[in-house]
Order: C-alpha cells, then sequence, then structure tokens
C-alpha cells in the first residue's frame, strides 16, 4: 500500500500537467528546417563534385587519347611548348567553368 | 499493435518522409514529459537542450522508429545517449553525490534526487514518477532488467532515508 513518501515522490516526480509547449515546438520546427536546409547543400554539394570529377577525368581521358596519336605526339615533340601552353589554357578553362557555376549556384543558394 | 504505437508510426513515417508538420505533432505530443524526466535525470539548465537535440536526432532517424515500442520509449532512449553525451562533452564524470556527507538532506525531492547517481535518478524518475514498466525502463537506460530493478531499489531506499532522517531528525 502507498505510504506517505510514496505519494511524494510520484508526486514529484511525475510529469507536470500542461498544455504542449507551443514555443519550444516552435523552435524544434527552426531546427528541423535548418537541418533540412542544410542537408539539401550537403548533397548538392556532394553531386556537384562527383559530376566535376567526371567531367575532369572525361576531360583528361581525352587529352591522354589525343597525345598518344601518331601526329599528335610528333607536333608535341616537336613544338612542347606550345603543346604545354595548350595543356595549361585547356586546364584553366576548365577549373574556371567549374568555379564560375559553383559560385552563382552559391550565390543564388544564398539569396533564397 | 498498441493504437497509440500505429498513430505514432505513422507520424513519424510521414516525418521520414519529410513531413514536418507531421512531426510537430509528436513533439508537441511528447515535449512534456520528455523535458520533465530530462530535468529530473540531468538539470533543468541543460534539460531543453538536450530534448531539443533529441528530437533532432529523431527527426533524423524517423525512418528507424518501426512501431514495435511505444514513441516516448523510443525517443527517451535518444534523449538519454545525447544526456550522457553532453556530460562527457562537458567532462563531467558521473558523480554519486558531492555533498552527500557535507551536508545532511533537507526531505525536499530535488535535494534527495541530486544525492542520487545519474542512473538511480532516470530510474527512479521513469519507473516510479512516469510509470514506466521496469522493462521499458531498462530497455531506454540499457541495463539488464536485474539491475534495473535492484538500482530502482535502491535508489527508492536511499531517498526514503534521507526523507525519514529529514522528518525525524
Amino acid at each position: 500500500m502507498a505510504d506517505e513518501f510514496d505519494r511524494l515522490l510520484v508526486d514529484a516526480l511525475s510529469p507536470p500537467e500542461r498544455e504542449a509547449d507551443r514555443a519550444f515546438v516552435a523552435r524544434v520546427q527552426t531546427q528541423v528546417a535548418l537541418e533540412e536546409r542544410f542537408a539539401s547543400e550537403r548533397r548538392s554539394l556532394v553531386r556537384d563534385l562527383l559530376q566535376q570529377l567526371v567531367a575532369l577525368l572525361a576531360v583528361g581521358a581525352g587529352a591522354w587519347w589525343l597525345g598518344r596519336s601518331a601526329p599528335v605526339a610528333e607536333w608535341a615533340s616537336e613544338s612542347p611548348a606550345t603543346a604545354l601552353a595548350i595543356l595549361l589554357a585547356t586546364f584553366m578553362f576548365v577549373a574556371a567553368t567549374f568555379i564560375t557555376r559553383t559560385a552563382s549556384r552559391n550565390l543564388l543558394g544564398g539569396a533564397q | 499493435m498498441v493504437p497509440a504505437n500505429e498513430e505514432d508510426l505513422a507520424l513519424s513515417r510521414r516525418a521520414a518522409g519529410g513531413d514536418s508538420a507531421a512531426f510537430a505533432m509528436l513533439v508537441g505530443k511528447y515535449e512534456r514529459p520528455l523535458r520533465a524526466f530530462l530535468t529530473r535525470t540531468f538539470s533543468a539548465d541543460v534539460a531543453d537542450d538536450i530534448a531539443q537535440d533529441a528530437f533532432i536526432k529523431a527527426w533524423r532517424a524517423a525512418g528507424q522508429y518501426d512501431g514495435r515500442a511505444r514513441y516516448s520509449t523510443w525517443l527517451t532512449s535518444i534523449a538519454w545517449r545525447c544526456g550522457l553525451d553532453a556530460l562527457r562533452k562537458e567532462r563531467k564524470p558521473e558523480v554519486e553525490c558531492e555533498h552527500e556527507h557535507v551536508r545532511p538532506a533537507t526531505g525536499e525531492v530535488d535535494d534527495m534526487l541530486a544525492r542520487l547517481s545519474q542512473s538511480e535518478r532516470a530510474s527512479l524518475v521513469l519507473c516510479e514518477g512516469h510509470g514506466w514498466t521496469h522493462m521499458e525502463a531498462a530497455e531506454v537506460l540499457g541495463l539488464p532488467l536485474g539491475t534495473l530493478k535492484s538500482t530502482v531499489a535502491r535508489a527508492k531506499a536511499k531517498c526514503r532515508a534521507m526523507w525519514e532522517g529529514a522528518e525525524h531528525g
């Protein structure tokens, strides 16, 4: 049988009877919205990185394949400086394209 | 499955699909007992932060709730781990009563709880205050059933001794 002490303990340790705390619920909802936004940005970042990696690999493979063909290999051995300049220019163009794309996407994301 | 579990399972599945309104219903339904548990077990200062952290984790893991246990059991076990993590980050080891021998007990419930260990407090609050079964509390706190039962009995005996000491002292 419950004595005075048991009743005291149950009364003190029971959750208080009250309505749901709307302010707390709203705070959690704000956190959830932030969490969703970060998760979506993370997913988008990973997707971009993968796309860029695939594109870089494709450009690299194309350059390697071109370099192996006899006329190009012969020309490159005759004027290696020009070949290197073309290679560097291509790389810079690809890098600039990726950077511009990522920056404009970040700007658009920040504006939303 | 218990009807309440079915309802919570449906809400949790909707939350897993990105429905934040469904999740807000779960938050509204369970924030009161969860925050009461955390306030008693940890402290009022950190209870809301731990509860918020637990709800965010429950949101992320909404798809993992399968409705076999009550939603409150599942949520409280997440919150219990969040609380222990928070203590670890603060580098506060679980101290069994820092001031037990410094000053006599007053017989107030807050004071009695402060003199118990973390797991004794949690076991007592869940089983005596929230009316959970020993099995549910053991599951949440990650304790074997026998250990949980003896922890509750020990915690209650300690509190009773303090209360009687304060009454007659």
